[in-house]
This record gives C-alpha cells, structure tokens and sequence, in this order.
C-alpha cells in the first residue's frame, strides 16, 4: 500500500484546487459554490432547574463548500453547542441548520445516522477513539456503517491510517499510541467515508504545542487534498493562518467574523506599533 | 463516489454486521465476558441442580414444598445477579456506544448487537450451568445415598429441565441487556459519549 495515494476521490468541484495547491475562496471560483452549512437563527436554551442558559443566541452563518472555517471564542461560549447542533448531535431549540440545503430537524433517526456516516466527519478535543479496537478497527468502522465490504473496508483504512502518518501502527490500540497519534487515528476516522463536512470541535486542545501544529497542518491538508469543508473550534491562535475565515462568537453570539487576510492585517498593524 | 450533488439517503441494518459486531465486542472483552458467564452459569448449575434433584411423586408433601421455595429462590438469586452483570457490562460501554452513533451507528444496529451478544452469553452460560448441575446433583446423590439415587432420579424429564434453564439463562441475560442497550441506543450520542448515567 503506498502512503498519500489512497484513492478516496477528492470532491470533483475542487479538482483544480488540487493542482493550484492553494484556495481562494474570494476568487470567482467562490462565486460557483454553494454553501455546505447555513445556521439560521439557531437558539439553543437549556434549563438547569430554575436557571435558563442560553449557549446560542441567534446564530446565522454560512460555510462554504471547500471552506476552513475557525470557531474561536472563551470556554463557555458556545462554541461546542454550536458544533453539536451543525453536526446534527443535538436538536437546537428554535433556528434551523440547512446542511447542503437539507434542513437537519425534518431528518428522521435513519436518515440523521446516515448524515453522521456519509456526510460529517466528527473530531473530538478527547479523540474519543473506541479504546478496546485497535486503530484500523477504529477506521473501519464507519465504513462497515456505509455497508462497505470488509475487506474494502480495511484496504482504504490501512491507506487513509498510511496517509497520516500511521501506516506502522495501524495494529495498535489506543493504549499503545501517544495523544497525537489517537488524534491521527481519529483524523483518519473521520475521513474513512468520505465526507463533506469535518467537524472538529478542540482538536488540539489536549495536545502539546508542537502535537497540535501538526494536527492543524495535516487537517489542512486533507482539507486542501479532497476539498472538504473544515469546521473547527479552537482557542488556538495558530489555527488562524490555516484558516479561511474566523467566527469569533462570545455568550453565544456570533462577535466577529474575518477573513485570514482581514486578520493578518491586524497583526500586521500590531506588529508595526511595537 | 462522491458527488456535490446528492440526496439524504437510508442506512439498512445488516444481519452480518450485528454478527460481526457482537463477535468482535466478546473478543475483546473476553475476561469480562467470561466473568458475565460465570455468573450465568452458577445461576444456572443451581437451578438444573435442584430440578434433577427432583423428588418423583412419592415424596412428602414437606420436602415437595421446601424444593419450590429453593427452586424459587435460585430463580430470583439468578435474576439479580444475572440482571447486574448484564447492566453493569452495558452501562460501562456509553462511551462506546455514544462514538459509534457519532460514526453513523444505526440505534437498530446498537441494540441488536447488545442484544446478540447476551443471548450468546446466556447460551453459554445455560451450557455450562446444565452440564455442571446435573453433574454435581448426580455425584452428590451417588455419595449420599448410593447407587439407589438413579433410580430416583427422573430420566423422562431432563431434556425439559435443560429446555427450562437454557430458556430462564437467555431470558434473563437479553432482558438484563435489553435494558440499558435500549436507553443507549436511544440517547443523543452527545449525552451517551459524556459517558455518565
């Protein structure tokens, strides 16, 4: 099996992407894309006996497709509600989430398992890799989910674990791997089927600093490489320069939005008036 | 194979992958599995031990009524412990279960692999529970009364009273399973994988 080459197509629209090596969003390429999420008005309240909270506040927003987009905001602030409620993990309580134009509330249990399988890529800030399989049982199981055939299912697992840079280990479970490596596995894990959307919510927020640069450089990469679309909550400021456009949402409000280049600027006249 | 245009489309629930999934979930829980069977199994050596112990007809209507109340009995101890081990192995796996329907687990598919995997716990379990009450009421009557004992002993009835415990083992590990398997399959996978409850 050769590392890099496994033949998980990238997304069609984004072809010449891959041969530019960069994306420009704002460019007219943009202008042919749709949007892969929109958040309209999205609320969520929880009630925690005679307390409300409110964890989302009115959030609308649009992703699109092929974007890296940062969440970025204190602990506290949403940014987790906001992820579950695009990932279609909880329901929120009044707003809806279009994900491709499909609004999410009218899926029935069926079809949202089939969104979580086909269509999202999930990465936990605590890897949440299934601690008693070993990493290519881990990344073969969303595949046996899609009713790929086992050993199908297992040849693509050992190239996409290659990919990351754990073609040596894909016998090793859990316990054998650094967090680093368990945040690789799930990287993998999430690319298993293919999806459009990776939802990564503080991938390396359990990671040293140097571990999560190189997470964040190989999401970037697979985003570059197949052209899906990157969610991903973060206090990192690194994630910055990877990133296509910032939320920053604060008591769950959106505050900010930017793109990398708005922000470079800012740092730019930061820099300019030490 | 991916596409930009597309449609929300069904998963189907695969016999094979129930299968495989509760074959490999006993692989590699396999000392906790064993444990799980242990418990059957004990449940069970003592219900098969009593019913071929069983007094023929002409036993006195005394020792008749004290074999029910041990029969009774060794069917609610066996209910309790059975019932615990199944929940207790269940209610550690939230976590698990809460990831896999992040992956696109149908609830179909989680609960049916808990479920054939306790039905093949209390299968094996049942298994070695006949064997090992039978054995030891047959031994432990031998040594008390001699040779005398087989023929008290009612022959007839012993492939109802294994149909009997293998029925009460399985009933009780697939209710014990049923139980915390459904409330998992059911949970929203956020609330499943914060791995409380």
């Amino acid at each position: 099996m050769t590392s890099g080459q496994f033949e998980l197509a990238p997304r069609p629209v984004l072809q010449p992407v891959e041969q530019t090596g960069r994306i420009d969003w704002f460019s007219d390429l943009a202008s042919q894309l749709e949007y892969t999420v929109m958040t309209r008005n999205v609320t969520k309240v929880y009630r925690m006996g005679a307390e409300t909270i409110h964890a989302l506040r009115d959030v609308s927003l649009e992703i699109r497709c092929g974007e890296y987009i940062s969440i970025m905001g204190p602990s506290g602030s949403g940014k987790t509600t906001l992820f579950n409620c695009v990932g279609g993990l909880i329901k929120p309580t009044s707003g809806s989430v279009f994900i491709d134009e499909i609004d999410v509330a009218q899926l029935d249990a069926n079809e949202l398992a089939w969104l979580r399988c086909r269509k999202i890529g999930y990465i936990f800030q605590s890897y949440n890799i299934i601690k008693v399989m070993t990493a290519l049982e881990n990344v073969t199981l969303p595949m046996l989910f899609a009713g790929v055939p086992g050993d199908e299912a297992q040849d693509r697992a050992v190239a996409i674990l290659s990919r990351v840079g754990l073609g040596d280990r894909v016998l090793h479970t859990p316990r054998e791997l650094s967090g680093g490596q368990q945040q690789r596995v799930a990287i993998a894990r999430a690319f298993a089927n293919n999806p459009a959307i990776i939802l990564a919510d503080e991938p390396t927020a359990n990671l040293d600093l140097h571990t999560g640069e190189e997470i964040i450089h190989l999401m970037k990469e697979m985003n570059v490489e197949h052209g899906v679309t990157v969610f991903c909550s973060t206090h990192d400021h690194k994630m910055l320069a990877m990133s296509d456009r910032i939320v920053w949402i604060d008591d769950g409000r959106i505050k900010r939005i930017a793109t990398r280049d708005e922000v470079q600027i800012d740092v730019d006249v930061l820099e300019e008036h030490k | 194979m991916p596409v930009t245009e597309w449609e929300i489309g069904k998963l189907h629930l695969r016999p094979a992958l129930v299968w495989a999934m509760a074959l490999s979930s006993l692989k590699v829980r396999l000392a906790r599995a064993m444990l799980t069977t242990l418990t059957i199994a004990t449940a069970t050596a003592f219900m098969m031990y009593l019913l071929t112990m069983a007094r023929k007809e002409d036993a006195a209507a005394t020792d008749r009524q004290s074999w029910t109340l041990m029969l009774v009995l060794s069917l609610v101890v066996a209910s309790a412990g059975v019932l615990n081990a199944m929940l207790m192995s269940v209610a550690q796996r939230y976590r698990e279960i809460g990831t896999m329907k992040c992956l696109g687990a149908l609830d179909s598919l989680v609960f049916s692999s808990v479920l054939l995997e306790a039905a093949m716990l209390g299968l094996v379990g049942a298994a070695v529970g006949v064997v090992a009450g039978t054995v030891i009421a047959v031994v432990m009557g031998l040594v008390e009364f001699g040779a005398g004992v087989l023929a008290r002993m009612s022959p007839a009835l012993w492939p109802l009273h294994v149909l009997g415990v293998f029925l009460v083992g399985m009933a009780l590990t697939t209710i014990g399973a049923a139980i915390p398997a459904y409330v998992a399959s059911r949970m929203a996978p956020v609330e499943a994988m914060r791995g409380e409850k």
